[in-house]
């Protein structure tokens, strides 16, 4: 579905920094991915041009066979709204919205619902992170777990293809990251989604369907695991 | 692109909203600069409408003379402009007798003109002589019932009235000062005498206020009577025409000089240099009131540039989310429109208390009660919105660019 071919992204300078160098991977729909490896390997940096939040200096990233590597911002901004969904290690909610609010603002943002219809959308994803009595809460009422599982609602929106987080579980504790676990390889394997997680947790990295491995900027392994 | 739209003012209502002390401190300063700007405009529109109005309402609209801007070319001149004669030597000039010609028919073409009035009058020099001591006066005559539809003579009455001209034989309206230097009151007789004519017996039926242009060294007479004190019987050596529109003045004074070669002034020409004066004086208003306005749209380059600053987190979130960069810049300029717009009737109302309250002020001027001139066309109050928003829109969409260079990469990894 999204495979990166010599994926590099540097940073100018003298000399020039590497922070992704000839990366080769294809992300599969209805598989859990996670990226692991040490601290400063790039593994954030490579979710970040998987992304389309970053731009490769150089390689391809072909979405359903298309390079979208040299999209306009605006194309890629439109692309991450329809297909993409992000969750970071901060839960990273607007503060000034209510939690059902946070996770109508893709929906409205894409404008193909009503307001009614997008409200009911978002009502239904809350429900189905346990959160239905708390949509009108504000971020700052919601403990860190619920927080995150906001994240993860809005990140679902739009329905995406493709779910990319970024430590998801890194600020959360042992039960509410093993929810967090659980809730990301059901939309992989039931829903069939395909979900990407970079993590320093190895409890992530076993769970996982395929685990890439990085070191110094370059993908050292890709497993299959299961 | 309405859904869209509306989820961005929500956004932009909700940042202001959260603001609450930015905002209002926005939203006070453009008060402010528009509440000022209507007052002060109104008062300098008001005053300038005020004189301008002084100014064409002193005298009549066009005053037509016997002078000529240039001399008649004499008849010799004429007569061998065939033979191709440049100069001529030697001639003998034409004696030309006083006062205009054909002036009865130049009436009648003004009359012609829908609401203008023309009122011929006779003016000339006698000295008044009373108890051996001589006073110089120039009399002009009028006919007092279409004199006082021309000009405002009629308001500068001390006492009596314009009509009693025509009541009382030889009677005269002359300055209350220059009466009581000569110690006349209303119904005494002095004599006066012209050069030409004879000498007369005037009795005072009128005086006119102390202080006016008109008053000083002038005495009103009947056109007759004037024309018989002044031995210049059927002459009359101006006619002031007051027009319907007087800001057609400058054309139908250009209009008679051609037809008639009388030198006809409109008030325009008279008075060249005041209207530049208000040139200047609104060149230096409209300055210092932008100025006002401009300073206030900074309030709102702050409130927006420190929402930008503050908000660059979730800037980056929303991109991250697929907001586009135009997106973000939208939002920012619609608070800073919002501000504006806030302001602009925030500063309405403040701007329509400041004229009550000077408008209600009173001044005495000469023992006469006088009240501010002030405009309050709703003209001022367009001008104040439009340059207030537009400054808002600029100043809101100066820091909102900021929006485009913030990089969520760096953020989102480094945010906490």
């Amino acid at each position: 579905m999204l495979v990166a071919e010599g994926l590099t992204r540097e940073l100018p300078g003298d000399p020039p920094v590497t922070l992704v160098a000839g990366a080769d991977l294809a992300i599969e729909p209805g598989k859990f991915t996670a990226i692991v490896g040490p601290s400063g390997c790039g593994k954030s940096s490579l979710l970040y041009l998987l992304g389309l939040i970053d731009r490769p200096t150089a390689g391809r990233l072909l979405l359903e066979r298309r390079d979208v590597s040299p999209l306009s911002g605006d194309e890629r901004a439109r692309t991450r709204l329809e297909r993409f969904g992000f969750v970071f290690q901060f839960h990273f909610l607007l503060p000034e919205f209510n939690a059902l609010e946070n996770v109508m603002m893709p929906i409205r943002r894409l404008g193909r619902l009503s307001l009614a219809q997008a409200e009911a959308r978002a009502r239904e994803l809350l429900g189905f992170m346990g959160l239905a009595g708390k949509a009108e809460k504000s971020p700052d009422k919601l403990s860190g777990g619920e927080r995150q599982r906001v994240a993860i609602a809005r990140a679902l929106a739009n329905d995406p293809l493709l779910v990319l987080g970024d430590e998801p579980t890194g600020n959360l504790d042992s039960v509410n990251s093993a929810r967090v676990v659980d809730l990301f390889r059901s939309l992989a394997h039931e829903q069939g989604r395909a979900v990407v997680c970079v993590t320093h947790d190895p409890g992530i990295a076993e769970v996982a369907d395929i685990r890439v491995s990085m070191l110094d900027g370059r993908i050292s392994e890709v497993r299959r695991q299961g | 692109m309405f859904p869209r739209l509306r989820l961005l003012v929500h956004i932009a209502a909700k940042h202001l909203l959260v603001r609450r002390r930015q905002t209002a401190v926005a939203v006070s300063g453009v008060a402010v600069g528009v509440g000022f700007f209507l007052a002060v405009s109104a008062m300098m529109v008001g005053s300038q409408t005020d004189f301008v109005k002084t100014l064409i309402d002193a005298a009549p609209h066009i005053i037509v003379s016997d002078e000529l801007r240039s001399p008649r070319p004499q008849p010799g001149v004429a007569a061998f402009a065939k033979e191709g004669a440049v100069e001529l030597h030697g001639f003998k000039v034409r004696t030309e007798v006083r006062g205009i010609k054909d002036w009865q028919e130049m009436l009648r073409e003004i009359d012609a003109i829908p609401g203008a009035i023309a009122s011929p009058s006779l003016s000339g020099a006698v000295t008044m002589r009373l108890g051996g001591r001589d006073e110089a006066l120039a009399v002009i005559g009028i006919d007092p019932s279409i004199e006082s539809r021309v000009s405002t003579i009629s308001d500068k009455l001390r006492t009596g009235r314009l009509i009693d001209l025509e009541r009382v034989q030889g009677g005269v309206i002359i300055g209350e000062d220059q009466a009581q230097r000569l110690g006349l009151g209303m119904g005494d007789v002095v004599s006066a005498t012209s050069a030409r004519g004879g000498t007369r017996s005037l009795r005072i039926v009128g005086l006119f206020k102390k202080g006016q242009q008109v008053g000083s060294g002038v005495g009103y007479m009947l056109l007759r009577e004037a024309q018989s004190l002044l031995g210049r019987p059927f002459v009359i050596n101006r006619i002031g025409v007051k027009l319907a529109d007087p800001y057609s003045a400058e054309d139908v004074a250009a209009r008679l000089e051609a037809r008639h070669g009388y030198k006809a002034q409109s008030w325009q020409e008279r008075s060249a240099d005041f209207l530049g004066l208000l040139v200047t004086r609104n060149v230096i208003m409209y300055t210092v009131v932008s100025a006002i306005l401009l300073v206030a749209s900074f309030g709102i380059y702050t409130a927006v540039s420190n929402s930008v600053t503050d908000k660059k987190r979730d800037i980056a979130i929303m991109r991250s989310m697929g907001f586009s960069q135009g997106d973000l810049q939208a939002v920012f300029v619609m608070e800073g429109m919002a501000l504006a717009v806030a302001g602009v009737f925030a500063g309405w109302l403040l701007g329509y208390v400041l004229m009550s309250v000077l408008g209600s002020l009173n001044f005495s001027i000469q023992g006469e009660v006088r009240h501010l001139p002030l405009d309050r066309s709703s003209r001022q109050y367009l001008i104040a919105a439009s340059a207030s928003l537009v400054a808002g829109i600029v100043a809101a969409w100066l820091p909102a660019r900021k929006t485009a260079r913030v990089d969520p990469v760096d953020i989102l990894r480094g945010a906490v």
